[in-house]
């Protein structure tokens, strides 16, 4: 039984047909799936801020302290692990809605799936700069994309027009909570956490 | 018979400024990547183009569907043709004609300096006799409607009537010196709050509620099924009107104005959340339960995403007027980014969304494709996707950067080290922009052929009990 982010890569094609036939369990999938996706940019995010520093469109490197990349570090896979678990409780708590199965376990998987081309775009981090990672993030999302409005008819058996409303309420969702957390951040800063800014 | 050919002609216009107005946007997009494609001809500089932009998509695309959509379903649910048809006539070519001529004055330099009002004293004149007649056609149309209740749709298309006639007269006067140039009666700080009073509530009365209307007309319509909840709707529409007027001051945040004033307006703005998102679910929840028609219907899928977009825009606006958010936001492509998830996301959407509904209709034909249809809609999606993401990228990088001190206390980084290192992202947003485009030319072309084969469509007043002021049902 091979790992779910190994087989979008390998046969992406037929994995949601695949995983409709064989469910497994909540606290598998957590594991064996949810716990690495979270785990893998946090790392590359923590090599890439200790080798290299972060290039924010400027002409140096911002270079940390290395409890302050550790920290940072932490704090990311903390926030992607229950950022995807949140993904998968919403998706379970919009499926009546939607007519969609009821299983946690089958959401847990579609998210798992549809995070992993993120995850492998998140191996841009090792070189942090900005552009750098948005030119590896983009291709990464529309497949992210394609694999959501594929799966949520699949997997989670709704038709493909429910599937259709289901999987575009959950990418305004994740608009929405992309915006809320740049916003956070953004205030954050001017607060005084994070980079100094001369205000 | 209602009048459906002034609606027509509407649509068509819109279509060809859509493609103008976009066309015009790529090409100032890709005059950030490479600046010297003005050829050093100041008729396509910059500054003059971009007004040139957003004139044409929000006076000629935008106004133009609002007037086609209020045409149409103003007689819809009044039971009645409209009053004064040739005054809609002359509505919909004089102001055409004035967004045309508008548009190669400021080609020609003429300018206000007003953002959104731009065009000069001769046009805002005109301007105001267009929109009194527009009112006039409106008002009168539901005046001698044999439906007792005004339909929620029209309280909104009132509201852009009444308060973008109030916005344009009172930021528009100003004392004119030749043909081509006046300047504005108030002064200083005060010209600033009344131009943001007006920039602001155009966007919400124009952008939002005008285009709110065309979503409570033409969303039930294409869902087959009622409004979620009506009551709901009018209460956000009354909510709506109420907060969004006072949201202005802070597009001024920081500047020389009172600091009770933009305090003010963040409180209002955040306010304004709870109407726009009541909207949204209302939206949702009417479409919820339609899934018959969303499988045949790529309209419905267009309002589906545009109901998306406007929760995104919705949230996102409340959020940047936050001072402490501001400070680092404003200035930057950040706020570009935020227009143009409602102006593609939500603006454009809901409108291509409404067009393959009516141009079958309006045509008494089958759409020509709904496959190029459905490439369209991906083209859309894709294109203010990637559109919004190098916005967001290159304005949180500018906020940082020009925020950022050195050992000394200077500013570290030079305006034009910032803007030399936005060219990947600009070139990215170009790159959308063009995406977008493709897909209204692709939509152009689908109407094109669907209009070819049209066919004689004659739609009657269906009849009215009077003693209940409801509607018949007709076959």
């Amino acid at each position: 039984m091979i790992s779910i982010p190994v087989e979008v890569l390998i046969r992406g094609n037929r994995i949601f047909s695949r995983l409709d036939d064989e469910p497994s369990s909540t606290g598998l999938v957590i594991v064996k799936d949810i716990l690495p996706l979270a785990l893998v940019p946090a790392l590359f995010l923590y090599f890439g801020s200790m080798q290299f520093g972060w290039e924010i469109g400027s002409r140096t490197a911002i270079l940390m302290a290395h409890e302050v990349v550790i920290a940072i570090s932490v704090a990311y896979f903390v926030a992607l692990f229950f950022g995807l678990l949140g993904l998968a409780v919403l998706l379970r708590w919009m499926a009546p809605t939607y007519d969609a199965n009821l299983e946690f376990s089958r959401h847990l998987v579609l998210i798992a799936a549809v995070a992993t081309p993120m995850v492998i775009g998140s191996i841009a981090h090792i070189y942090p700069h900005v552009f750098v990672n948005m030119l590896a993030i983009i291709p990464a999302l529309i497949w992210s994309m394609y694999l959501l409005y594929r799966g949520v008819p699949t997997l989670l058996e709704t038709t493909p027009q429910q599937g259709m409303l289901m999987a575009s309420s959950l990418i305004g969702i994740v608009l929405v909570a992309a915006v809320t957390l740049l916003g956070i951040t953004v205030a954050l800063w001017t607060h005084g956490f994070g980079p100094s800014l001369g205000l | 018979m209602y009048n459906d050919r002034v609606v027509t002609v509407l649509v068509v216009l819109s279509l060809i400024w859509a493609i103008a107005g976009m066309g015009a946007g790529v090409f100032i997009a890709a005059e950030l990547v490479w600046p010297t494609i003005d050829m050093g001809l100041e008729w396509l500089s910059y500054g003059r183009v971009r007004s040139l932009h957003t004139n044409g998509v929000i006076f000629g695309f935008g106004v133009s569907a609002l007037m086609a959509t209020a045409f149409y379903s103003v007689q819809r649910t009044s039971h009645v043709t409209l009053f004064a048809p040739r005054l809609a006539w002359f509505c919909c070519i004089a102001w055409n004609l004035a967004v045309l001529a508008g548009g190669i004055s400021l080609l020609a330099g003429w300018t206000s300096g007003k953002e959104y009002a731009e065009l000069e004293w001769p046009f805002d004149i005109g301007i105001t006799i267009v929109w009194l007649s527009f009112a006039v056609v409106f008002f009168g149309t539901i005046a001698r409607r044999k439906v007792k209740a005004i339909y929620v749709s029209n309280w909104f298309y009132g509201a852009l009537i009444i308060v973008i006639a109030m916005l344009h007269v009172v930021n528009s006067m100003a004392m004119p010196i030749s043909i081509d140039k006046s300047y504005s009666l108030f002064a200083g700080a005060q010209d600033a709050i009344v131009q943001w009073w007006y920039g602001h509530n155009a966007v919400g009365f124009l952008l939002t509620g005008g285009f709110l209307g065309m979503l409570y007309y033409f969303l039930p319509k294409q869902a087959d099924r009622p409004i979620w909840s009506y009551r709901l709707s009018i209460v956000a529409f009354w909510a709506f009107t109420y907060s969004y007027i006072w949201a202005g001051p802070h597009h001024l945040h920081y500047n020389a104005i009172p600091d009770w004033v933009q305090s003010l307006g963040v409180v209002m703005s955040i306010i304004l959340l709870a109407p726009s998102w009541a909207t949204m679910v209302n939206g949702v929840m009417t479409i919820a339960g339609a899934w018959e028609k969303l499988k045949t219907d790529p309209a419905l899928k267009f309002i589906v995403l545009a109901l998306a977009f406007y929760g995104l825009a919705t949230f996102e606006g409340p959020m940047l007027s936050i001072k402490s958010v501001n400070v680092v936001s404003h200035f930057t492509d950040w706020t570009v980014g935020h227009v143009h998830s409602g102006a593609l996301g939500w603006n454009a959407m809901i409108t291509f969304g409404t067009f393959y509904f009516l141009v079958p209709r309006l045509m008494g034909t089958e759409l020509y494709s709904v496959r190029l249809a459905n490439v369209h809609f991906w083209l859309a999606l894709a294109g203010t996707m990637l559109y919004i993401l190098s916005m967001w990228g290159a304005g949180v990088s500018q906020g940082l950067l020009w925020l950022t001190l050195d050992e000394l206390g200077e500013l570290s980084y030079g305006f034009r080290d910032i803007m030399a290192s936005m060219a990947p992202y600009y070139a990215l947003r170009l790159v959308a922009g063009a995406i977008f485009l493709a897909g209204a030319v692709l939509m152009f072309y689908n109407f094109i052929k669907t209009m070819e084969n049209k066919a004689t469509v004659v739609r009657r007043i269906p009849e009215v009990r009077t003693a209940s002021g409801v509607a018949e049902a007709t076959a």
